[in-house]
C-alpha cells in the first residue's frame, strides 16, 4: 500500500476548479482522476475505487447530496472519504452535507493548505 | 395569497353561524322555560313541546354539521346560515300559528329575527331582511284569510260577533302588525348597511394590507434568493483566481523568479481581502433581511476568545501588539459559537487596526448567573465623540480610519451588533480620543439548546 499512490476522484463540473485541483493534488504526491457531474462521478466512484472523494455539491445529472449519500450509504462504499467543496455557504446546506454523510465541508474559495491538510488526515485515519 | 383573506371573511361567517346555533339554544331553554309554566299552570301546551323538541333538532343538526367540517368555504357557511335561519322562520311562523295566529303574542318573535339577520348572522347580506319581511306579510296576510273564513278562532273579540266587526277587528290588527314589521324592517336594514359598510370598508383595508404584507415576504424571499445566489456566482470565481495563482505562487507548474512571486502574493492576499468583504457583506444583508438565524448550543465561550485570538495572532505581533485575556473560570454558557466567534474576531480585529505599534488590547469576560459580560479594550487612536452614535450602523467608518488608511467596508460593528442583538444582548462602546476604546457586550444566559 506505502509505495501505492492514494487515488483521489474530483467530481466537478467547474472545469477551471477541477483542474487546479488536480494540479495541485498531483505536484503532492497524489494520484487523481476527475469526473464532470454525478452519474459519471458516481460510476467512477464504484468501478475506481478512489480513496478518498472531492465532490462539489451544484453538478449536472445528480446533485452532490445524492452522490454522496449513494456512496456513505451503500456499505461496500461507505469506507471512502467524502470531502465536500462548495461554493454553498447556507448553514441549511452544512447540516444536509452531514445528513448524507459527508466527512467534510468545505466552502469556496478554499484555501489550497487547509484542504491539503484534511486530506491527508483523512488518508492516514484510513491506513 | 387570496385564501387568506377568505379564510379572514368565512372565520367571521363561521363565528356568526355558531352564534347563531348558541342563540337557538338559549331559545329553546325559554321555550322550555315557558312550557314548564304553563305545565304548572295545567294548560295543554303539548305541541309547544313538540315545535321546541324540533327546534332543538335541527339546532344539533346544525352544531353537528360546524363540527363535522375544519374547513369551509364562503359559499358553504352562507348556505348553512340560510338554511337554518329559514327553518328558524319556519318554527317562528308554526308557534304563531299555534298560538292564536293574528292574536298570538308571539308575533314579536319576527322582529327579534329581523335583527339577527340584520345585525349578526347575513351582515353584508343585509337585503335578506326584505325576504324576511316579505315572508312575514304572506303568512300575516294568510293567517288574515283563515281568521276571515273563521277557521281558527279569533281571541280577544267580542262576545258578539257580527262579521262587519270580525273583519274590522281582524283588517285592524292584521295591517297593525304588518305596518309595524314593515317599520322595524326598513330600520333594522338601514342600520344594518350603515354598519355594514363600515365593516366592508375595514375589510377591504385589511385585505389589501394582508396583500402587501404577502408582498413584502415574496420580497424578502426574493432577497435571499439573490442573496444566496450572488454568493454562489461571485465564489466560485474567485476561488477559480485564488486557487490559479496560488498555483503559480507556490511552484507547482513551474520556476517564477522572486518578483513574479512577490506580485502574484501580493494578487492572492488582496483577493482574501476580496473575500472578506464579500462575506461582510453577505452576513449583514442576512442580519438585514432576518434570514440570519442564532443556533444556540452548549459552548465553552473561552474556547471561542482563544480561537479568535489565535486566528488574529499574526496580525498582532507583526504591529507588536500585545493581548491579554481575562477568563472566567467555569465558561460553558449557550450561544451560538460560530457568530459569536465572528463577533470576537470582528472585535479584536478592529481594536489592532486602530491600536498604535506595542500596543496592549485586553479581552475580559464575566459570567454572571445570569449574565455573559465582555468586553474588548484597546489603548488605541480612539474614536471622537460625535462619531460614536453612528458607529453600528452599516457602511458607517470612523474619519480617523479613513485618514489613517486603515481598510475595510463598514460592516464589521453592524454585524456585531446583529449577532448580538439576535442573542437578544446589547453592545456599546466607551472612548476617548487617543487614549483608547472599550467594546462591551451583555448577553442574557439562556439554558437551551436551538
Amino acid at each position: 500500500m506505502d509505495n501505492k499512490k492514494p487515488k483521489i476522484l474530483i467530481i466537478e463540473d467547474e472545469n477551471n476548479i477541477a483542474e487546479a485541483l488536480r494540479l495541485r493534488l498531483e505536484a503532492n504526491g497524489y494520484d487523481v482522476i476527475t469526473s464532470s457531474d454525478g452519474v459519471e462521478g458516481l460510476h467512477k466512484a464504484h468501478t475506481e475505487r478512489p480513496d478518498l472523494i472531492i465532490l462539489d455539491i451544484r453538478l449536472p445529472k445528480m446533485d452532490g447530496y445524492k452522490v454522496c449519500r449513494m456512496i456513505k450509504f451503500d456499505e461496500e462504499y461507505s469506507s471512502t472519504t467524502v470531502i465536500i467543496l462548495t461554493a454553498r455557504i447556507q448553514p441549511s446546506d452544512i447540516a444536509m452535507g452531514k445528513e448524507v454523510g459527508a466527512d467534510e465541508y468545505m466552502t469556496k474559495p478554499y484555501r489550497s493548505e487547509e484542504l491539503l491538510a484534511k486530506i491527508k488526515q483523512y488518508l492516514a485515519a484510513e491506513n | 395569497m387570496n385564501d387568506n383573506n377568505e379564510d379572514l371573511s368565512t372565520q367571521d361567517f363561521k363565528q356568526r353561524y355558531l352564534w347563531g346555533i348558541y342563540l337557538r339554544y338559549a331559545a329553546v331553554g325559554l321555550g322550555l322555560l315557558l312550557y314548564g309554566y304553563s305545565f304548572l299552570l295545567g294548560e295543554k301546551a303539548g305541541a309547544t313541546l313538540l315545535l321546541v323538541v324540533a327546534i332543538t333538532l335541527y339546532n344539533l343538526l346544525a352544531h353537528y354539521i360546524y363540527r363535522s367540517k375544519q374547513k369551509y368555504r364562503m359559499g358553504e357557511i352562507v348556505v348553512l346560515i340560510g338554511f337554518f335561519q329559514v327553518l328558524d322562520i319556519l318554527a317562528a311562523a308554526v308557534l304563531v300559528g299555534m298560538t292564536g295566529g293574528l292574536e298570538s303574542p308571539y308575533w314579536f318573535l319576527y322582529p327579534v329575527l329581523m335583527i339577527i339577520s340584520g345585525f349578526g348572522t347575513f351582515s353584508r347580506y343585509s337585503y335578506l331582511v326584505l325576504f324576511i319581511v316579505a315572508f312575514t306579510v304572506i303568512f300575516y296576510l294568510g293567517l288574515l284569510g283563515i281568521a276571515f273564513k273563521q277557521l281558527i278562532p279569533v281571541f280577544g273579540s267580542s262576545l258578539v260577533i257580527t262579521p262587519q266587526v270580525l273583519l274590522k277587528t281582524i283588517f285592524n290588527r292584521a295591517i297593525f302588525t304588518i305596518v309595524v314589521l314593515l317599520l322595524f324592517a326598513a330600520t333594522v336594514y338601514y342600520f344594518s348597511k350603515l354598519i355594514n359598510q363600515n365593516r366592508e370598508l375595514l375589510s377591504k383595508k385589511n385585505r389589501e394590507l394582508l396583500r402587501t404584507l404577502e408582498e413584502l415576504k415574496d420580497i424578502g424571499r426574493m432577497k435571499d434568493d439573490f442573496i444566496t445566489n450572488v454568493s454562489h456566482e461571485l465564489r466560485t470565481p474567485l476561488a477559480i483566481v485564488r486557487e490559479n495563482l496560488s498555483l503559480i505562487e507556490d511552484r507547482v507548474v513551474g520556476e517564477i523568479n522572486e518578483k513574479q512571486r512577490y506580485l502574484l502574493a501580493g494578487a492572492r492576499g488582496n483577493l482574501d481581502n476580496l473575500g472578506e468583504i464579500l462575506n461582510s457583506i453577505l452576513d449583514s444583508s442576512k442580519i438585514t433581511s432576518g434570514a440570519l438565524e442564532i443556533r444556540r448550543r452548549k459552548t465553552d465561550i473561552n474556547l471561542l476568545v482563544a480561537k479568535a485570538v489565535d486566528l488574529l495572532k499574526d496580525k498582532a505581533q507583526r504591529k507588536a501588539i500585545e493581548i491579554e485575556t481575562i477568563l472566567p473560570e467555569k465558561s460553558s454558557v449557550y450561544v451560538d459559537p460560530d457568530q459569536l466567534t465572528r463577533v470576537f474576531v470582528n472585535l479584536i480585529d478592529n481594536a489592532i487596526k486602530y491600536t498604535q505599534k506595542s500596543g496592549r488590547i485586553t479581552i475580559s469576560l464575566e459570567l454572571s448567573e445570569n449574565e455573559i459580560r465582555g468586553s474588548i479594550c484597546d489603548n488605541g487612536i480612539g474614536i471622537d465623540e460625535q462619531e460614536i452614535p453612528l458607529l453600528f450602523e452599516r457602511f458607517v467608518r470612523a474619519k480617523k480610519a479613513e485618514e489613517m488608511g486603515v481598510k475595510g467596508v463598514g460592516l464589521g460593528l453592524s454585524i456585531c451588533k446583529g449577532i448580538i442583538e439576535l442573542h437578544r444582548g446589547k453592545i456599546w462602546v466607551e472612548s476617548k480620543p487617543n487614549q483608547g476604546t472599550k467594546f462591551i457586550f451583555v448577553l442574557p444566559r439562556v439554558e437551551v439548546d436551538g
